[in-house]
């Protein structure tokens, strides 16, 4: 008990005070409880690699750490808190969309830099905010890019979409919509569901029978799996599956060899991809949590850094970590980083996104050419097993 | 057509556990006459039990149920003892707040031992398909709605044959009456109480090779099911078992012929337009 006890006043009081006196302070709002947690985690495990290496640059930050839960409104609180309260330099986060579109409004109303990792809605970054920047690529590259891959592979006519009516899904599929009327493609099905309903039975029955070439699902985690089950069971068969992000690319999703072969996904990050430290990267993060990397630990890792770097190299002063941010750019696993304005988006990195295919359980890079190195997609979609 | 069947068919499916959980509130409603607003938590244990004895025991989930349905009559039993029976007589409202915190204490001590993970169960049969006709059936749907159906139909056999049965439903029509005639009422409170933690828990084992868990998916099921059994009636065990499965083809069709994102809205509103025709429920009796 008295270890315990003192334990208990050395992690709880000793360590932050200590840290306290040195290095710029930096708040995080990440989701670490609550359903967006499974990937909430991944972020969290990003930012603890990119602490590892700016100990080693001795670099010195003290972060901050808030737990959204998922929430917009707890998201809101936290960053009033970093901003007024603990004065942070700056913030990285959160996770979420809608998380990250609520907290984007106090960002720029506290005058606080806010990066965020990995949140897609377009919006965070189209509102003329100059105190919010996003590291990766908006919720209309997720669709554009798939359905490059999916042209230059094949000619699919007809496309049928299903996607979970959040922020992100809405977003993802609308441009999707969009990009498929300027590709020739024909939008057959347009199917948003609430997430965490047992039976997606229906609405892929309804799919089905249009025979569409192809599908585009928009989930986060358990919710791809239920669909591609269920698919499975109904016997959808396109072209291909498309999978936007969020639940298609994690290794839980690939894991399950029976539905996830040949899906498509397009994704910010890969480990195969030729940017400097990427490999590093990966192979660290599987040594350290032993888990495959998914991208969201990428980019939280890359934004991490880059906040850490300019936050301590401004000294805390809010108005210049702004300023550096604006007109710096940056070279690290995610690739040439630099924060622009244009086509209505303000300090939005112009990520180029990649598509990637569950080959036999393991993910590789397909599309675009210069970062897949080779390799090939297999289209179209045999049929299940 | 083929749509419209395949469609019907997944709902009556669906429907089936639905009704299972519902059956559960409705005994438990008639009986004591407490809403158990605890009652999704109760799947979610179930849920719960059923991965731990498939991770750890490597056991079927269709063949835990051998396990789980003893282990949730002792919790529901327990849970009747130390709570549900000190508030029996007390005002309603102090009933709801006992289950409803009941609830939020069960989900959050969940999460505080198993994380709030989504956690998948992945059978051999997870996938897989039954061809009818042109039809396709999940398998694992299909198993747990015989088992459902067999479940229930032995309660049937229970409530309507057995002396135990008709006491429990003695002590529903009329508590003082039965206790009058002799039925020891605790006793069967406790039995009904039981029951009811029994075929929650049976109906979370059934779902979850085809559905995910995580600590907050009671609420979902209790929404349900006190839609079902007022849509039934409450207290009527014939009126939930055709709520549920009404309430699991409403929301198929609605899906297929509207929108997925919409479908609970058309559950609401057939809800609401059976209240306005038949208060009491489809099979409910006025008590007026």
């Amino acid at each position: 008990m008295k270890t315990f006890l003192t334990a208990a006043i050395v992690l709880g009081l000793g360590l932050p005070s200590a840290a306290r006196a040195e290095g710029v302070k930096i708040g995080i709002i990440n989701s670490m409880t609550g359903p967006e947690a499974p990937i909430g985690e991944s972020l969290t495990n990003g930012i603890k690699l990119a602490q590892d290496d700016l100990a080693k640059k001795n670099i010195k930050v003290e972060l901050i750490w808030e737990d959204d839960t998922g929430k917009p409104q707890v998201a809101m609180s936290a960053i009033e808190k970093l901003a007024t309260r603990d004065n942070v330099a700056g913030v990285v986060g959160p996770y979420t969309s809608a998380s990250a579109n609520a907290v984007a409004k106090q960002a720029q109303r506290y005058k606080v830099p806010l990066l965020v990792p990995v949140a897609a809605k377009e919006d965070i970054t189209r509102q003329g905010y100059e105190w919010v920047f996003r590291l990766n690529a908006p919720a209309n590259v997720y669709a554009q890019v798939l359905l490059d891959a999916v042209t230059q592979l094949g000619k699919p006519k007809t496309m049928a979409l299903i996607y979970e009516n959040t922020d992100f899904g809405t977003s993802t599929a609308n441009t999707a919509k969009e990009y498929a009327d300027k590709k020739g493609i024909k939008v057959v099905a347009d199917e948003s569901y609430s997430k965490g309903s047992p039976d997606y039975r229906s609405t892929l029955t309804k799919v089905k029978a249009l025979s569409p070439d192809l599908v585009f699902m928009v989930s986060y985690v358990a919710d791809a799996i239920l669909l591609m089950r269920q698919a499975r069971e109904m016997g959808l068969k396109p072209q291909a599956f498309l999978g936007g992000g969020a639940g298609f690319t994690t290794a839980q999703f690939a894991s399950e060899k029976d539905i996830s072969n040949q899906v498509l996904t397009s994704t910010q990050w890969t480990d195969d991809v030729p940017w400097p430290g990427a490999k590093d990267f990966a192979t660290r993060y599987k040594a350290k949590f032993n888990k495959e990397p998914p991208y969201h630990a990428a980019c939280a890792y890359a934004a991490m850094m880059i906040m850490a770097e300019v936050a301590s190299k401004q000294g805390g002063d809010r108005e210049k970590v702004r300023s550096a941010l604006a007109s710096g750019s940056w070279n690290g696993i995610m690739g040439d980083v630099k924060f622009e304005s244009y086509e209505g988006y303000a300090n939005q990195n112009r990520h180029p996104m990649l598509v990637q295919q569950i080959q036999d359980g393991k993910y590789v890079t397909v599309f675009p050419d210069k970062f897949a190195g080779g390799k090939k997609a297999s289209y179209p979609f045999p049929g299940w097993k | 057509m083929i749509v419209f069947l395949q469609s019907v068919l997944s709902g009556v499916l669906i429907g089936g556990v639905y009704a299972l959980v519902g059956i559960g509130l409705t005994i438990i409603f008639g009986v004591m006459r407490v809403i158990n607003f605890a009652h999704g938590e109760l799947v979610m244990i179930g849920m719960y039990l059923t991965w731990i004895i498939f991770t750890g025991l490597a056991i079927d989930p269709f063949v835990s149920i051998l396990i789980s349905i003893p282990a949730m009559f002792a919790v529901g039993a327990l849970i009747q003892k130390t709570l549900i029976n000190r508030v029996l007589g007390a005002l309603p409202e102090n009933q709801i707040l006992l289950t409803v915190g009941l609830g939020l204490v069960l989900s959050n001590l969940v999460m505080l031992f198993f994380t709030s993970d989504y956690r998948i169960l992945t059978t051999s049969y997870s996938s897989s398909t039954l061809r009818l006709a042109g039809l396709s059936v999940s398998t694992p749907l299909a198993i747990s709605f015989a088992i459902t159906s067999a479940i229930t139909a032995l309660l049937y056999w229970f409530l309507l044959k057995t002396d135990t049965g008709q006491g429990i439903r003695a002590t529903a029509q009329d508590r003082d009456a039965a206790q009058l005639m002799g039925i020891n009422v605790k006793r069967m409170s406790l039995l009904a109480f039981g029951i009811g933690a029994a075929l929650a828990g049976t109906a979370g084992a059934l779902i979850s090779p085809t559905y995910y868990i995580f600590p907050q998916v009671g609420g979902v099921f209790t929404l349900k099911a006190f839609v079902i059994v007022v849509l039934g009636g409450m207290g009527s065990v014939l009126g939930a078992t055709l709520g549920g499965v009404i309430i699991g083809v409403t929301e198929s069709l609605a899906a297929v012929y509207i929108s997925a994102g919409m479908k609970e809205l058309f559950v609401y509103v057939l809800f609401l337009i059976v209240l306005l025709f038949r208060p009491a429920g489809l099979l409910g009796r006025s008590r007026v």
